[in-house]
């Protein structure tokens, strides 16, 4: 009943794609606050809630990044109302999308919600290929070739998550049985494994594919090009969505990890994010136009979520998480309109907007530039006070406290490199280049707005006790 | 004893045969009129006949080279694995001893192609020389790895293990050690996709372009080492990939074995009718295959014990 | 008999991993998703798996016949490039391959004192994993990254069905309906479409 309610708005949108007339994308963007009312539903129902069996299990951790999710979802569909005021898109293409982007929201939910290893993974094979397609709307040779790329690149990640996962399931099979698919069994049997090295392997591989995904170590650059080559608002998908897909996937994975062997999964995630935030620093620092500087960001804090996580600090990765699935879409829609005079016009993106739409629009999107660098009072800021303060009182208890507080040196001065850079972009943004006039439209300052006040939202006191009683 | 010398001597002579029905069988399957099995019996007494003729701008090497490319070849007959249960065997010759006996024959040949100071030779030299750099240490790893697996490193004793108990465990790794020697088997004997015995074009010639200076008893014998070449490298496949019909009498055995020749003997003529002959720049790419075949044989039987 | 056509699935892919030719790489392919169909089939039959018994008529029917003969129509459609050399010269793949395939054995060996069953099963699927990534990274055409990644799922089922007896249905189910809207999207890709504003 309530997995009907919750892939009804989904299979709406999909019959509603195949309108012809234009007034119809208003009832597209409709549909998709339609997908809020079961999530805000299921928020308020007693956890853990099963919707399927044991198969999907809805407990705080997968409703708080539905709810995330959903609200990034509503965002993008209402900037994505006026997309043909900014580049040139087809009807037939905008219509295209909305079918892919129905399919992506099924393959989302299963993922989510899900209990079962092998259904969060068919999720997300799903919510994978279906954006392939999205990425294609944009009829360039170079949107093309990426489409390519991200599907070669895409599927090496999806089969190497799946090989972790026959893995893991292999060495937990002597104790579990068949079951040995679902998360918490996994979990509460963690210590019996026959096995640990099989595991661990296992584990090794998932988060190996896993992080390929999220534009970690050797394959930096690969979203960075797709985002560049597809419209604004797949990549504000890409950022918001896709990834929480794949970032609650380890964070289920890595808590089982925790139980097997921490020291293990700690040096591992510990120096595979740090050599990320290194190079990503230094790739933002050359960055010279909005969508790339915007997806590398996005992986530096990635990254940072990924290690508070793994440091003992649910708390801060979650907070961080939540902040960042806000502002970088917000961020990314916005792009289309500071777009407005040429891709590689930073300076003066910031000025020449009149009458009071482009007021707020001005004052929100610099707002949310200063955020995601973590000036306070953005989330970001706490969160990452949290985390690091988490990993020098993990570090206490081990002997590694000298080199614990080094890396964290390390990366705060890597760190400053991207504070300096976007600093630098605001203010040749705000200051410098001529006044163009910019055209803003009420749906886009809608989504921004409505982006502010989740992220205000975040920080009231309620939510961060719920997010504390997560982990 | 008398299996083992008789069975030396009937293999010896048998070798014209098996050549000739290769090259019968190549007539059928393109619907030619086959020569007779016989040939290679009435060649070899043509050339015993005719008169002996070698270049003047050619040294001393060219008089004795082709009775050593023959010599190390007879001498490996001795060392194979019996054919009849009970007979006798040597069985501490391995896989070294007989690479080795394999490339100095092939040596004299290469000097035998230098020596005519002909263009063709010396380019014939050259190719085989690129060709069996590749074919050795792919030789020594397959049948090193065999001689492993059948517990023994001495050839001879290798297959008589292999015929009294085959090791089903050690499946895979026979199977790619199969592959491997079958392609070496195509290699070292100058089969089609890597060297057409029939033609003598410049552009498509390896081992004819080494004997191209030759006649009479001189190209009897190197035609003579070519068959017997053929011979060892079939009768090794056999007894040691396909170890069946060891343990039967005496005339039975010695039946199933000549069945065997026959039978690899008509896998290459085949093979030979349904391949192109591969460019001399794309013989690495299939030589490179044997090579890791052999090895990936012996690592997966050394490693994982399959 | 496990071993022999677990010996030739790894034979057919080092194969593929070599040749120049489109249509051979098909060959190939549909040699290894045979192979893979044939073992689950005898698994299946010795365990008593229905499921597995299904699953591998399915993969022959599927993977072994049908993927090879659509893959061949869309190259006759789109006119791909049928001549695909390797990007790394053979004297480096001859030594490549053996050092992936020392390093995966190396990598799974611990597992061998662990599991005393079908150790070596596990190691086989992981060296099939790296060998695929190898194809798929050393040609630039895209029908021989398209091959890789079906080769990379073969090693993934392997793995599936002898290192753990068989998976949940519903997880192979998944998968198979996966690969064919992975089809799907590849032939969606391939209409190049004009600028239509």
């Amino acid at each position: 009943m309530m997995l009907s309610l919750l892939l009804l708005p989904a299979f709406i949108m999909f019959g509603v794609s195949f309108i012809k007339k234009t007034k119809a994308k208003y009832l597209l963007a409709f549909t998709s606050f339609l997908i809020l009312l079961p999530i805000v539903k299921l928020f308020l129902l007693p956890k853990p809630y099963n919707i399927l069996g044991s198969y999907l299990i809805a407990d705080k951790l997968d409703t708080y990044v539905l709810l995330v999710s959903s609200i990034v979802g509503i965002g993008v569909t209402l900037a994505l109302l006026t997309l043909d005021k900014h580049v040139k898109v087809s009807p037939n293409a905008y219509r295209r999308f909305y079918r892919f982007f129905a399919i992506f929201w099924v393959g989302l939910i299963f993922s989510m919600l899900s209990n079962h290893m092998g259904i969060y993974w068919i999720g997300l094979e799903l919510a994978t290929l279906s954006t392939v397609y999205m990425i294609k709307t944009n009829y360039t040779p170079a949107a093309h070739k990426e489409a390519w790329n991200y599907m070669i690149v895409g599927a090496i990640a999806i089969s190497l998550v799946l090989f972790g996962i026959i893995l893991m399931y292999a060495s937990a099979k002597p104790i579990l049985g068949e079951d040995a698919m679902n998360f918490d069994l996994l979990l509460a049997h963690a210590k019996d494994i026959p096995s640990p090295f099989l595991f661990e392997m296992g584990f090794a591989i998932t988060t190996l594919g896993m992080f390929i995904k999220m534009g970690f170590f050797p394959m930096n650059l690969w979203l960075a090009n797709i985002e560049r080559a597809s419209f604004y608002p797949v990549a504000a998908l890409f950022s918001g969505i896709l990834e929480s897909a794949v970032v609650i996937g380890f964070f289920r994975f890595s808590k089982i990890a925790m139980e097997v062997n921490y020291n293990h999964l700690f040096i591992f995630v510990f120096v595979y994010t740090i050599l990320t935030i290194f190079i990503v620093a230094f790739l933002i620092y050359r960055a010279k136009d909005f969508m790339r500087l915007f997806s590398l960001s996005g992986v530096e804090h990635m990254a940072l979520i990924v290690m508070f996580w793994v440091s003992g600090a649910p708390f801060a990765a979650l907070l961080h998480f939540g902040a960042h699935a806000f502002l970088k879409p917000a961020l990314f829609l916005s792009t289309g309109v500071l777009e407005s005079n040429g891709k590689y016009k930073i300076a003066g993106a910031l000025r020449g907007y009149k009458g009071f739409k482009g007021g707020v629009f001005w004052f929100l999107v610099s707002l949310f530039l200063l955020a995601i660098i973590s000036l306070p009072p953005s989330p970001m800021f706490f969160s990452e006070l949290y985390g690091f303060g988490a990993m020098i009182t993990t570090a206490k208890e081990s002997d590694h406290m000298l080199a614990m507080i080094a890396a964290v040196l390390f990366l705060l001065v890597l760190l400053s490199i991207i504070f300096y850079r976007f600093v630098a972009i605001y203010q040749s943004m705000k200051y410098e280049g001529e006044e163009s006039e910019k055209e803003v439209y009420s749906s886009e300052l809608f989504a921004l707005v409505i982006f502010a006040i989740s992220l205000v939202g975040l920080l009231l006191p309620q939510t961060l006790d719920y997010l504390r009683s997560i982990s | 004893m008398i299996y083992y010398f008789a069975s030396i001597v009937v293999l010896i002579l048998f070798a014209p045969i098996l050549l000739s029905y290769m090259k019968a069988t190549k007539m059928v399957l393109l619907f030619k009129r086959p020569i007779s099995l016989m040939q290679g019996y009435r060649d070899f007494s043509k050339l015993m006949q005719k008169e002996t003729i070698i270049s003047e701008e050619s040294s001393a090497i060219s008089r004795w080279a082709p009775f050593l490319v023959l010599s190390p070849l007879i001498v490996i007959m001795f060392f194979l694995p019996p054919v009849v249960k009970g007979a006798y065997y040597v069985s501490f010759v391995d896989a070294f001893t007989i690479t080795g006996l394999i490339s100095l024959s092939t040596f004299f040949l290469m000097l035998l192609g230098l020596d005519s100071a002909s263009a063709f030779g010396g380019m014939g030299s050259s190719r085989e020389s690129f060709i069996a750099a590749l074919v050795e240490p792919a030789m020594v790893l397959t049948i090193f790895s065999v001689s492993l697996m059948a517990g023994d490193l001495g050839v001879g004793q290798a297959g008589v293990n292999l015929a009294e108990h085959f090791p089903k465990e050690h499946m895979a790794s026979f199977l790619f050690a199969g592959i491997s020697f079958f392609i070496l088997l195509i290699a070292e004997n100058g089969r089609i996709p890597v060297d057409n015995p029939e033609t003598h074009l410049e552009l498509t010639m390896v081992h004819e372009a080494m004997i191209l200076d030759l006649t009479g008893v001189y190209l009897a014998i190197i035609e003579s080492a070519a068959s017997i070449k053929f011979v060892i490298f079939a009768s090794l496949f056999a007894s040691l990939f396909l170890p069946f019909g060891y343990e039967l009498a005496a005339p039975l055995a010695i039946a199933v074995f000549i069945l065997k020749l026959f039978l690899i003997a008509t896998a290459v003529a085949f093979l030979e009718v349904n391949t192109a002959k591969l460019r001399l720049f794309k013989v690495p790419n299939l030589l490179g295959l044997a090579i890791v075949f052999a090895f990936l044989s012996l690592i997966t039987f050394y490693v994982l014990g399959a | 008999m496990i071993d022999f056509f677990i010996g030739l699935f790894l034979a057919s892919l080092i194969v593929a991993l070599f040749t120049t030719r489109l249509y051979r790489l098909l060959l190939w392919y549909s040699l290894n998703s045979l192979m893979l169909g044939v073992l689950a089939l005898s698994i299946g039959r010795s365990i008593d798996d229905n499921a597995m018994v299904i699953t591998g008529i399915v993969t022959i029917v599927i993977k072994a016949i049908g993927i090879p003969y659509v893959l061949k129509n869309l190259s006759q459609k789109f006119h791909f490039v049928r001549q695909i050399t390797p990007e790394i010269k053979v004297q480096y793949a001859i030594m490549l391959v053996p050092a992936i395939l020392v390093f995966t054995f190396y990598l799974s060996e611990p597992i061998v004192h662990m599991i005393h069953t079908n150790a070596n099963y596990v190691a086989i699927s992981i060296s099939s994993l790296f060998l695929s990534l190898l194809l798929m990274m050393e040609h630039k055409n895209v029908a021989p990254k398209i091959i890789g990644f079906l080769a990379m799922e073969n090693s993934l089922f392997l793995l599936g069905v002898t290192a753990t007896d068989g998976m949940p249905m519903l997880v192979e189910l998944g998968i198979f309906f996966d690969l064919l809207m992975a089809i799907v999207v590849i032939n969606l890709l391939f209409h190049k479409e004009e600028l239509r504003v």
